[in-house]
């Protein structure tokens, strides 16, 4: 999960970089252009153009400076659509220069046949094909532009149309130096960006792909997986039925009068066999949290009606050993979690707990609710845990033995389990216990408001 | 001894456990007859006239779900009860089995008792 992030994080990294890159280069037109017009003026040339060229160009990046800066912070999708704004402002902008810089007499009218050659009429890639297009949608904007220039709607700061064409062409060709160089760099950096943002976008179509082939691949092992534990349960299962089932007609004495000594050691591998069952269950429960198969159904759940099951679940246990179960709920907890693992975890505890608790002792179910999560606790008066101990105990395979413990003993697996899907949950659980002064197991949940 | 014996059918592959479970069955006055796979099994379903089926989820050729859904959604013997034996115990299955109508679900290893108490409460 966390090396997938990180790919994206590097795309998203490389993109802004460029981007960066970009609007550097918008910078270094504007500083060329400076020079330009230093050299027009020094050479007494018209340096009209390259006065309507700077400011014009200059105000043009710092928009788009300032347009980047605000989106800065956004996440990748944003960015792609970012670069219709641009083609757009591109495009107004252009005609805007062209308009100002004497509308029919502007030569930068030059700049879309530059576009649309280097963009070799979009034949050769993504990126050119959307430069080809801008420069069609650019070269009809001048169009409407002289249109309106023509019938007077607009004003017009040239002489334009009252200009022989003789007289048009010779003025515009008189300005070629300027133009020229000026088209190639407006041209360069457009083109640039067009390109950058085309490239960009293939990159990460390509990187979807390759994601996806990996998902597939994931999901077609998982399945596997899964297949090979139900069937490896299958196949431990039956063989135990087989010898319980057998040892159960001898006890039971159907095919046959049975010893008390021979009944004995009969029920004693029945057991046993119920041992079997129970530690086949609790490994391959381990064995899927551990490779996070076991698959979480989160849901609005009321962390206290929870509670409150596994309560109603151990009454006729703990009335057995005279124990006196209590609860503390604060009202309803609502929340984002899988209530039907929670309460495995509770069911545990509690079972825990009333074994290690002697008789007529008390132990105490609740809740706590915290700003950002919520508690859940079993509390026992029973034997305690030394401090040494308390670490280990959620291992998996660790059992702590107790003098005087009567009782089934399991696999040591139980609390493991525990803190596998508490931890899949991203909560916590640990205990606070001294030996002789009872136990209080404690999970921690996060509480995510959920909108409804 | 007027009454009538309650047959039933048992499906299952595992030879071991068909022993095991026709002795216990018979023990307790029940008549037994038994098939080893799915077709098998739907087959004596429908023709041996069974007053009850116990089903193994994984069965050769069709598995148990599949047998359960065809029997349940056949009007003529959708009454017949149905008890599934599964080694499975995830919830999705306990599901599926109560999605396929099976009218009660029992895994492995089992209780002798358990088995014995529901088929008497699904033959009334």
């Amino acid at each position: 999960m966390s090396e997938r992030k990180n790919g994206e994080q590097l795309v998203i990294h490389d993109i802004k970089d460029k981007i960066l890159w970009a609007v550097k280069v918008r910078h270094a037109i504007v500083v060329l252009s400076l020079c330009l017009m230093l050299f027009a003026f020094f050479n007494k040339l018209d340096i009209g153009l390259s006065l309507g060229l700077i400011p014009f160009v200059a105000a043009y990046n710092i928009v788009a400076h300032i347009i980047y800066r605000l989106k800065k912070n956004y996440q990748l999708w944003q960015i792609i659509s970012f670069r219709s704004v641009f083609q757009v402002f591109d495009v107004l902008a252009i005609t805007f220069l062209i308009y100002i810089t004497g509308g029919l007499e502007s030569p930068y009218w030059f700049l879309y046949l530059v576009l649309i050659v280097i963009s070799g009429f979009g034949a050769y890639s993504y990126a050119a094909f959307s430069v080809f297009l801008i420069a069609i949608f650019s070269a009809v904007f001048y169009l409407g532009l002289l249109l309106l220039t023509y019938r007077g709607v607009i004003p017009t700061y040239g002489p334009g149309f009252m200009l022989s064409p003789q007289e048009l062409l010779r003025s515009i060709f008189n300005k070629a130096v300027f133009t020229t160089v000026s088209f190639f760099l407006f041209a360069a950096t457009i083109y640039y960006f067009t390109k950058l943002i085309g490239e960009q976008r293939q990159q990460l179509s390509q990187k979807n792909k390759e994601l996806l082939v990996a998902l597939g691949e994931l999901k077609d092992l998982d399945r596997v997986k899964d297949e090979f534990i139900s069937n490896a349960s299958h196949e431990l299962r039956t063989p135990l039925s087989v010898i319980r089932e057998n040892v159960s007609l001898v006890n039971d004495g159907i095919v046959g009068k049975v010893s008390q000594k021979q009944k004995k050691l009969l029920m004693s591998s029945q057991a046993n066999v119920d041992r079997l069952a129970r530690i086949l269950d609790n490994m391959l429960d381990i064995s899927k949290i551990e490779s996070r198969m076991l698959a979480l159904n989160r849901q609005r759940a009321d962390l206290c009606e929870v509670a409150s099951k596994a309560v109603e679940l151990f009454g006729k246990k703990a009335r057995d050993k005279n124990i006196r179960i209590e609860t503390r709920f604060p009202g309803k907890v609502v929340a984002w979690f899988d209530p039907d693992q929670v309460l495995r975890v509770y069911i545990n505890l509690l079972d825990n707990a009333i074994k290690f608790t002697a008789e007529k002792g008390a132990v105490t179910v609740g809740v706590e609710v915290f700003p950002r999560e919520m508690r859940g606790f079993v509390e026992d008066d029973g034997i305690g845990i030394a401090s040494a101990d308390r670490a280990r105990i959620f291992e998996r395979f660790t059992r702590i033995d107790a003098e005087g413990l009567v009782g089934r003993r399991g696999a040591g697996l139980g609390l493991s389990i525990c803190k596998g899907i508490i931890e899949m949950q991203n909560g916590r659980i640990w205990v606070e216990s001294d030996p002789g002064k009872g136990s209080r197991f404690v999970f921690a949940l996060p509480r995510v408001e959920v909108n409804e | 001894m007027s009454e009538k014996k309650m047959k039933i059918l048992l499906v299952e592959d595992e030879p071991d456990m068909v022993e095991a479970v026709r002795i216990r069955l018979e023990a307790n006055g029940f008549d037994v007859i038994t098939a080893s796979d799915g077709p098998d099994g739907l087959n004596k379903a429908r023709t041996a006239g069974p007053d009850l089926v116990i089903l193994d989820v994984m069965l050769p050729k069709m598995d148990g779900f599949k047998v359960c859904r065809m029997l349940k959604f056949d009007e003529k013997y959708r009454k017949i009860p149905i008890i599934m034996f599964t080694a499975r115990t995830q919830q999705a299955d306990l599901a599926q089995g109560k999605e396929m109508g099976a009218d009660a679900y029992i895994t492995k290893p089992f209780k002798s008792e358990e088995l014995l108490a529901k088929i008497r409460e699904l033959l009334g």
